[in-house]
């Protein structure tokens, strides 16, 4: 990783984080305190991304969104890769009958669209954060599955492997401390671009009032919310969406430098 | 025969951004001549067969360097294009590399007469087939279309100086071109080089092998760092070497070197350590009828050895004779068809894997390639760490003191436990892996092929370094290689494997003093040796 990106990948998180963690330190405000005097002030000094219909102030809400969207994109994709670990790393070490059968399994969720699995899945479940969380991880795990299955593979039949059979190391710690590991690393750089998706996914759910309920200040439900007054007040759907065009493209400029790393070794 | 000058290079220097490569050599090549370059790696000889080629990538200086009476300092890749293949050609180290997998033979010999000649297209054709026939190439005119994966591998590297040869080049460059081919592989690339020699081509050998040189060489430039420490005809090198190094590299040779007998002067083995043949309890290691088929090819068949405790059994055979199935076979890596190996007296191949873990740990194993045997996260510590630990932990500090101790063991450095061994130097890796594999303290160690991939002066610090392990903790090898004179130098029993079977076996001495099989005695008669 070159030098500016490793300087910017480090900020970049730390101020993800900070927004997550502690949103009061940017944002001292309260997100949900309504105001109807102030309803539709436009961006300015008072409130720097303006107000929504109730008076709230957009840009408290937005910080105080990242917590909500970040969780749900984090929580879906280590979800979805730990389901994709285990069908992976079962399918890889199976005899050939079984592999067959979840790869079959594996390419026929393959074929529907992510965002309709998540949608599949929540007209099951019923809205809500939780749901919403399952629905995104799921709909990502067949595809991160059939990578860990063919990086698990390729290693099974390594010389390290082989090197690990000799010195008596049973199933157990050759798929611990040599396959995983080992099979993940590559897999790090697209997990983080899995992240950027996943928070635009778990943003289009709440859009479509499938995952976060309002009032709550999450992202997409913003955008929905200002969606029917987008000809007198744009910033109610500008800033929330900017926010999300935000972390995708970070998220993406880590995965692509960590990819590079990758490459490099 | 002329004694015309070939090359000519005076006070050659290559440096790599200000990093000297080669300093300040000269030497000569004439018509006839076989002069070979022999250094170990990085002693800057490859560098100086490719700047002979326009290739170094390198600042080239010289105050002359030319070929054929042609000044080649200043010319650019056209002019360069030009004389490679016309006046200068190399044969290349790896035949199955080296040519494309996906078009047939002749099309690649042909390519390099498209740019090089005004020959039409049946005169390439006609041209490819003189110079196949030139090496002795069986049915030239079938083999031109196959492709380089349908040839052997004797197909393969007449082939691949068919390719160096198309365009009638009046110097041959043979970089590495017999390294890591077996014996017969070796004696035909030798015979088509002094072919070259007849015809009154200058050759000029690149080799890290003085025994391989030996033969075919008029003269020798002894490379070191970058300079030519000691020049001369083969004979004064060879029988009157002025230099240390040129001694060390000699001493090195494994060839004609009894058992136990140091090949390098640091070493602490000597002969008086050698154990009583009075060995009591069960054989280290025995095999009983082997088999083992793979679709319709056999890849051994009935194979039987007893390896006794203490001493090392050698198994010799050129690529694909079976040896490294066999391996695997007695490492429980692979199921024997029919057949069974015992370990200690164990019935250890018929075992399930879970009982079976417990006896492994009195077999390791060593490869050829190291690196590829290690986890690439893994440090030297933590890779010693997990070996003693038996990959409960990788945490160097829990084992700290007995890493130390085994990289002591190989002569490593315990300073390299927070290394990674990507930064280790080849014979380093190959130390580290015996390390590793002395862990568990095991009775019997399969090498496979553990030192075809180091340079005859490392090679010769890792045999010393296996004949003191064996003498100081009385494990057991199953040595297998395909290069007669290490198998010699370090067998107390040797076994000869062809097309899966075993043809020949005994002691050591007796077989390379009398061989009995046909087979051993072809093989035999094809080893390079010094003296």
């Amino acid at each position: 990783m070159s030098r500016t990106a490793k300087i910017f990948s480090v900020l970049v998180v730390a101020l993800w984080l900070l927004m997550a963690l502690a949103p009061s330190v940017l944002a001292p405000g309260d997100p949900l305190a309504i105001n109807p005097t102030q309803a539709f002030q436009k961006p300015g000094v008072a409130h720097f991304f303006g107000t929504d219909e109730s008076g709230r102030d957009i840009y408290t809400r937005v910080i105080h969104g990242a917590g909500d969207s970040l969780s749900i994109g984090l929580v879906a994709t280590a979800l979805g890769m730990g389901v994709a670990i285990i069908l992976g790393t079962i399918a890889a070490l199976s005899p050939r009958w079984l592999d067959e059968i979840i790869l079959r399994v594996l390419e026929a969720l393959y074929a529907i669209p992510s965002l309709l699995m998540a949608l599949l899945i929540i007209a099951f479940t019923g809205p809500g954060v939780g749901p919403a969380i399952v629905a995104v991880g799921l709909s990502t795990a067949p595809g991160y599955a059939r990578l860990v299955r063919s990086q698990i593979r390729s290693l099974k039949n390594s010389e390290m492997l082989e090197a690990a059979t000799v010195l008596g190391r049973g199933t157990w710690l050759k798929v611990r401390n040599h396959l995983i590991p080992n099979a993940l690393k590559p897999l790090l750089a697209l997990v983080t671009l899995g992240i950027g998706q996943a928070v635009i996914w778990a943003a289009a759910l709440s859009f479509l009032g499938l995952g976060t309920p309002p009032p709550a200040p999450e992202w997409g439900a913003m955008l929905s919310a200002g969606r029917t007054y987008l000809h007198l007040a744009w910033w109610m759907s500008l800033f929330p969406g900017l926010a999300i065009v935000a972390v995708a493209v970070s998220a993406t400029m880590i995965g692509r430098a960590l990819g590079g790393k990758v490459k490099s070794l | 025969m002329s004694e015309q000058t070939l090359i000519t290079v005076k006070d050659l220097s290559v440096d790599f951004d200000g990093s000297p490569a080669v300093k300040n050599i000269s030497f000569t090549v004439r018509a006839g001549q076989v002069l070979a370059l022999v250094g170990e790696s990085g002693s800057g000889k490859s560098v100086t067969a490719r700047s002979l080629l326009g290739l170094s990538g390198g600042n080239v200086s010289a105050s002359e360097l030319s070929i054929c009476g042609q000044d080649v300092l200043s010319l650019n890749d056209r002019a360069w294009q030009k004389i490679r293949g016309n006046s200068i050609s190399m044969i290349l180290q790896d035949a199955l590399m080296a040519l494309d997998p996906l078009r047939p033979v002749g099309r690649e010999i042909a390519d390099g007469l498209k740019d090089h000649s005004s020959l039409s297209r049946s005169e390439r054709k006609q041209r490819v087939h003189e110079v196949l026939e030139s090496v002795h190439m069986p049915e030239p005119e079938l083999r031109a279309q196959q492709r380089s994966t349908e040839l052997s591998g004797g197909m393969r590297q007449r082939a691949l100086i068919a390719q160096a040869l198309a365009g009638n080049p009046q110097v041959v460059i043979a970089d590495e071109a017999t390294t890591a081919l077996d014996s017969q592989l070796t004696a035909l690339v030798l015979s088509q080089l002094r072919a070259l020699k007849e015809q009154g081509r200058g050759v000029l050998m690149i080799s890290h092998d003085l025994a391989q040189v030996a033969h075919l060489a008029d003269d020798i430039a002894v490379m070191r760092h970058g300079e030519i420490v000691e020049a001369g005809t083969t004979a004064q090198v060879l029988e009157n070497p002025q230099h240390d190094y040129t001694r060390q590299l000699l001493k090195a040779v494994p060839a004609g070197v009894p058992r136990f007998a140091p090949l390098t002067a640091t070493s602490a083995v000597s002969t008086e350590q050698v154990p009583a043949d009075s060995v009591t309890g069960p054989l280290a290691l025995a095999a009983t009828g082997l088999s083992k088929t793979f679709g319709k090819h056999v890849a051994v068949d009935a194979v039987s050895f007893d390896l006794p405790q203490g001493k090392t059994l050698g198994i010799v055979g050129e690529s694909g004779s079976g040896k490294t199935t066999t391996a695997r076979m007695v490492l429980g890596l692979q199921k024997p068809d029919s057949g069974t190996v015992d370990l200690l007296g164990e019935h250890f191949s018929p075992m399930a894997e879970g009982p079976r873990r417990r006896l492994r740990e009195q077999m390791g194993a060593i490869y050829q390639n190291p690196l590829g045997s290690f986890d690439p996260r893994y440090s030297v510590g933590q890779l010693l760490a997990d070996a003693l630990s038996r990959g409960k932990t990788k945490r160097v500090e829990s084992h700290r003191r007995e890493a130390a101790q085994l990289l002591d063991q190989v002569d490593l450095s315990p300073e390299l436990l927070s290394r990674s061994p990507r930064e280790l130097s080849g014979g380093q890796r190959q130390r580290l892996a015996i390390a590793r594999a002395l862990a568990p303290k095991p009775s019997v160690l399969v090498l496979d092929e553990p030192v075809s991939a180091l340079d005859v002066s490392i090679q010769a610090t890792v045999l010393d370094l296996l004949d003191r392990i064996q003498l100081e903790t009385g494990t057991s090898y199953l040595f297998i290689s395909h290069d007669l004179s290490v198998i010699e130098h370090m067998s107390d029993f040797v076994a000869v494997m062809h097309q899966g079977k075993i043809v020949e076996q005994g002691d050591t001495a007796t077989i390379f003093a009398a061989p009995q099989q046909e087979y051993t005695q072809k093989l035999l008669s094809a080893m390079p040796r010094l003296r």
